[in-house]
């Protein structure tokens, strides 16, 4: 659709239905009075398609510069033809052919167009399994997964969030990789899933968030957990996977 | 069901998403020949074919698909609870066909046979991936050409592009002249969906009347 035709859809039923170009109404005008295309009586013509164009009642006034053009090379091929000459033209200095050939092509195409249409018709009733809309998974509408790019960039946006807080370095309590990573397997059993960014929000301190964001990145690795989001930009969800055994314990401190 | 390659051919249609194509049908029964593969599939889309079933084996896209009978659509949709798919607009139409005749095509060649700017209607069909960009041509400008896709193929049901409307079926379109249209029309009013296209027909033959003939 045009942009216009797509914003005025709605009120396109009490408007009089309108030739979508010049071609169109020309084509229109030329099969509607029988007449010869090889032979058009270009003077008629251009007086019936300036006709309309006044009206301007039945042309997509959106399209209006284009009518103009029309009636433009309708009136230079008028003038070219009024030019006394000393012998008849030959078929092919006949100023209207290159006019001719390209209705003739135009209604070629939209005839074919109205063929295909059939067909779209016809299609569109047939229905295959890959019309089907997704089947709903319960929570999960269509989730995507997110790359170990987009988790970073969480990640560092997270930290910048963090960054004008009033931070107390303390000689804080140690945590390991391993306490972290039975802390958010178990989260993740009682709650199927975690928003990860409030996750990392809820560490106390930036080397936990650091080892929580390490120990999810290793999770999702093992593939015991996928990352995903809701939708585009929206925040990002980890879930436990039910089929794949979690990892071993490390036994690593940090 | 007597030859059991047709079986599994079906099966194997059936479970595919995409157009199956023979190649891909080859790929998988690596043992069969393609003589075999081809009698089977023949006789599989005689069994769909015949009146009385629910679906028909179409090859579209260059591929072997099950879908339902356009017939059936009322009742699809219903289970589904589904509306009516969208036609593609007027324009869109027009334009794929320019594109599907003269490929690849440029723009401005679209748009010296249309008599209007094609630009937003090319750009929709892109992101319909209707047509894809092709290359560019070797032209002052050098600009972009443009290509259908296999995604159209499927849409109108053709298989490949030799299945477009030949020029003797426009042709014998053209010499029909506006009856088609106006029998069209008639068809898809009982269908309670006359479309902007059906309806014009009507509206313009009376606008003209109302045109004194000045000559």
């Amino acid at each position: 659709m045009e942009p216009v035709h797509a914003a005025e859809a709605e009120s396109y039923q009490v408007r009089l239905e309108v030739f979508e170009g010049p071609m169109d109404l020309l084509l229109f005008l030329i099969r509607k009075k029988k007449i010869d295309i090889a032979d058009i009586p270009i003077s008629a013509i251009t007086r019936e398609y300036l006709a309309y164009l006044e009206r301007k009642e039945q042309i997509n006034l959106d399209r209006e510069a284009e009518f103009l053009l029309m009636a433009a090379l309708l009136i230079s091929i008028k003038s070219q033809l009024l030019l006394p000459r000393e012998q008849p033209p030959a078929d092919e200095e006949d100023p209207r052919r290159p006019l001719v050939d390209r209705l003739l092509e135009y209604e070629r195409m939209k005839s074919a167009s109205l063929l295909l249409r059939e067909r779209e018709e016809e299609q569109l009733q047939s229905w295959r399994r890959t019309s089907l809309p997704p089947l709903d998974v319960a929570d999960e509408p269509g989730l995507i997964e997110v790359s170990l790019f987009e988790l970073a960039e969480s990640f560092f946006l997270l930290l910048k969030r963090r960054e004008n807080e009033n931070f107390q370095y303390l000689k804080g309590k140690e945590v390991s990789l391993d306490e972290k990573m039975r802390e958010i397997v178990r989260e993740l059993e009682e709650r199927h899933y975690l928003d990860f960014l409030e996750f990392l929000a809820r560490q106390e301190s930036l080397e936990e968030a650091l080892i929580s964001f390490f120990c999810l990145l290793e999770l999702i690795k093992t593939g015991a957990v996928i990352a995903v989001q809701e939708r585009l930009f929206h925040t990002i969800k980890v879930w436990l996977r039910r089929s794949r055994p979690l990892p071993e314990s490390h036994g690593q401190s940090a | 069901m007597d030859n059991p390659l047709k079986v599994i051919l079906e099966a194997l249609v059936f479970i595919s998403i995409e157009p199956l194509s023979l190649d891909r049908i080859r790929e998988v029964l690596n043992d069969r020949s393609e003589e075999e593969i081809r009698r089977a599939l023949e006789e599989l889309e005689a069994e769909y074919n015949r009146e009385g079933r629910g679906l028909r084996l179409q090859q579209v896209g260059g591929g072997f698909v099950l879908a339902t009978r356009p017939d059936h659509d009322p009742w699809v949709r219903r289970l589904l609870q589904i509306e009516r798919k969208t036609k593609l607009s007027h324009a869109a139409v027009e334009t794929l066909s320019v594109i599907a005749y003269h490929q690849p095509a440029t723009q401005p060649e679209i748009q010296a046979i249309r008599g209007v700017d094609s630009s937003y209607t090319i750009k929709t069909l892109l992101e319909k991936k209707l047509v894809k960009i092709s290359g560019r041509k070797k032209a002052p400008g050098s600009p972009l050409l443009y290509r259908t896709t296999d995604r159209f193929l499927t849409y109108f049901g053709l298989n490949d592009l030799s299945e477009l409307p030949s020029v003797e079926e426009v042709a014998k379109m053209l010499e029909e002249g506006d009856v088609p249209e106006e029998k069209r029309a008639g068809q898809k009013a009982a269908q309670q969906e006359k479309t902007q296209e059906e309806t014009r027909t009507d509206t313009q033959e009376m606008e003209l009347e109302k045109i004194p003939d000045e000559t």
